[in-house]
């Protein structure tokens, strides 16, 4: 079950980013490279995220021999909607603005 | 999903390396998103984008830690954030390890300030007989050095006095008049130790030289003389040998017919109190040793020689010279008085005062069998006076008696409390290792030892904090001692206040543990720790016997 909270910019960004192709799995590294947030900021996110069971996580073996296997990240099904509300109401509030909007 | 080709580069090769080490120590909990930052790394395609991904990683492992940390620290002491935190079937301590680290901080805040850190030192020092440890001997090579380098003739003198090294203490006693000839006194300052030398018979000429007049460099001299005939360490002297030795008695003839007697222990005293100001963190007991080579006569010799005269104004009566009699006693009478008024120790005017009385008990009995009733009843008014005077001095006057028992209160009050702080500090050792060394095995016993130790785990913190707090408290007359006679003008009743306050202080520990303190202590703190190393070995050899026995 999830629990809805007050989103900083960056949570509402890394959210933005989630929902662009909401059913597929996202590595970090990805993430931070369309989002612009770095590491330090996006993991503390994705594992606040993830308390709060907005996030679903899993494991990826890696395709490249000695690599280590990789965490992938996918908002879960109530969580989409509620991440869709979350970034209408902060648009809304001017509070953020989705990427490509900031000219 | 892209694998990029994996960067070789110095600056990655680093990230990579510290990345690896945060891992290595990143907590338990948040580990598995530590790895997941980690695996990343390997999809950066530039050096410096690979330095800044592990710069954040850096980051939020510094987070995570202190998050963890912070978690731990909510926890009581036995208890560890794996698993899930305590279970209910844990028996641990009530109080969290926040709490025993808060009360730990405050007890080592209370002894940052000066005047416990004063009351620590002095009360240590009495545990260890105020004698000179290895520190404090270290501490006087350091002040000898920086004096030595400086050209400072006071510290010169002042380590020269405490120094415990008999070459290095000539040395800096010359360097230090040479300096500063008004030191010249120091001279005379190496009759009275234990460790008993005496003083360099150029010396004492050059004291004589400098202070003409003055009683005290002759009666040095005599004493230079004197020791080595009689004995090198306060054994009873052999008077015989000193009353035949015409040198000895031409010294002390002129040292009793001498114009002044001036005591050198106020220089003294005031040499140390300028240092102990100076530099208010230097150890007592450095400055209670350096009173033990006072520039001042042997006293019992001044008795001795007094006592010589006054037998020898008997003989001249009984040969029916009185004139000769009365000029004799008269003139020990006027050197006792003299020494008596001479504004040093109190030990130095009770003898000035005990010679006079001696002369005047002498001069009544000389005036009475003479009939001169008026004179005689002057000279036993006199010696009323004296014995009074005498009382004075003595601890059991009642008003000094009742001063130093309040002071041997005090001195038990604050043994007391520091005794229970080390117990207690003690106590939280002993407690916080049990419970955190052997956390894993014996978490849910609920023996009568895991009783205890989580007892001493909620409470000893705590005792600790309030014994520390009474100590320091129960500390402040002495403290208040210590400073009063850092800043006074040095009077006799200054030195009694102090002596009588640290001679206060180490009855307790020489009541525990005999008289040799310093000995009982070191032997306390050896066995203790011996039989802690045994019992670690011995228990270190049973356990891996018992896993070589039963490998599972």
């Amino acid at each position: 079950m999830g629990v809805r909270i007050r989103l900083s910019r960056q949570t509402l960004a890394i959210l933005d980013a989630l929902l662009v192709r909401p059913g597929q799995w996202h590595h970090g590294y990805s993430l931070s490279q369309s989002t612009g947030i770095p590491s330090g900021t996006l993991y503390p996110i994705l594992m606040r995220l993830e308390k709060l069971h907005w996030l679903e996580t899993r494991w990826e073996e890696a395709k490249t021999p000695g690599r280590p296997p990789r965490h992938l990240y996918r908002l879960s099904g109530t969580a989409r909607e509620w991440a869709r509300e979350e970034l209408r109401a902060a648009q809304k509030k001017h509070f953020w603005t989705p990427a490509g909007d900031q000219v | 999903m892209s694998t990029s080709p994996k960067i070789e580069s110095v600056p990655a090769r680093c990230a990579r390396w510290l990345l690896g080490c945060a891992l290595r120590h990143w907590p338990e909990e948040t580990r598995p998103w530590g790895m997941a930052l980690v695996a990343e790394l390997d999809e950066t395609t530039k050096p410096f984008e690979a330095i800044r991904w592990s710069l954040g990683g850096i980051m939020f492992f510094t987070r995570s830690w202190f998050t963890s940390a912070w978690k731990w620290l909510k926890l009581p002491a036995g208890s560890s954030l794996s698993n899930g935190g305590p279970q209910g079937s844990d028996f641990l301590p009530k109080r969290s390890r926040f709490f025993t680290v808060v009360i730990l901080v405050a007890t080592g805040l209370l002894f940052l300030l000066p005047e416990s850190r004063e009351a620590f030192r002095t009360v240590r020092a009495s545990w260890l007989g105020f004698m000179l440890t290895n520190s404090d001997n270290r501490t006087l090579d350091e002040l000898g050095t920086r004096a030595e380098k400086e050209k400072d003739a006071s510290m010169l003198a002042f380590v020269a006095l405490s120094t415990r090294d008999p070459k290095r203490s000539e040395k800096l006693v010359e360097e230090s008049v040479a300096l500063d000839p008004t030191l010249v006194w120091i001279y005379g300052a190496k009759n009275h130790r234990l460790d008993y030398y005496p003083a360099r018979q150029e010396w004492l000429d050059r004291l004589e030289v400098a202070d003409p007049g003055n009683a005290v460099p002759l009666l040095l001299a005599a004493d230079a003389l004197a020791q080595p005939k009689i004995s090198p360490r306060y054994a009873e002297p052999d008077y015989a040998k000193l009353e035949n030795d015409p040198q000895w008695m031409a010294l002390m003839e002129r040292s009793f017919t001498a114009p002044r007697y001036d005591s050198y222990m106020q220089k003294h005293f005031q040499l140390m109190r300028m240092m102990w100001e100076r530099d208010p963190n230097l150890p007592p007991e450095i400055f209670l040793v350096g009173m033990w080579s006072h520039a001042m006569p042997d006293l019992r010799l001044v008795r001795l020689y007094g006592d010589i005269r006054l037998r020898e104004a008997k003989k001249a009566q009984a040969a029916g010279d009185t004139e000769q009699s009365e000029k004799i006693a008269n003139q020990v009478g006027t050197f006792g008085a003299r020494m008596a008024g001479s504004n040093g120790p109190f030990i130095e005017q009770l003898i000035g005062i005990v010679v006079e009385h001696s002369a005047q008990v002498g001069l009544t009995e000389l005036y009475a069998s003479e009939g001169k009733a008026e004179e005689a009843r002057v000279a036993n008014s006199k010696v009323g006076e004296l014995d009074r005077a005498v009382k004075g001095f003595n601890r059991d006057n009642p008003r000094r008696a009742e001063q130093i028992q309040t002071l041997q209160w005090e001195a038990a009050f604050v043994q007391g409390f520091g005794i229970l702080g080390g117990i207690a500090g003690l106590a939280v050792i002993l407690g916080i290792l049990e419970l955190e060394l052997r956390s894993g095995k014996n978490r849910n016993r609920t023996s009568v030892w895991r009783r205890v130790m989580c007892l001493v785990s909620d409470y000893a913190p705590a005792a600790l904090l309030l014994a520390s707090g009474a100590f320091v408290v129960c500390f402040l007359p002495f403290q208040r001692a210590l400073a009063d006679f850092r800043a006074s003008a040095f009077l006799p009743a200054d030195e009694r206040r102090i002596t009588d306050a640290l001679w206060s202080l180490i009855e307790v520990p020489q009541y525990m543990l005999g008289d040799d303190a310093a000995v009982a202590f070191w032997s306390f703190i050896t066995i203790t720790l011996s039989v802690l190393a045994i019992s670690i070995v011995v228990w270190s050899w049973h356990r891996t016997r018992r896993a070589a026995i039963n490998p599972a």
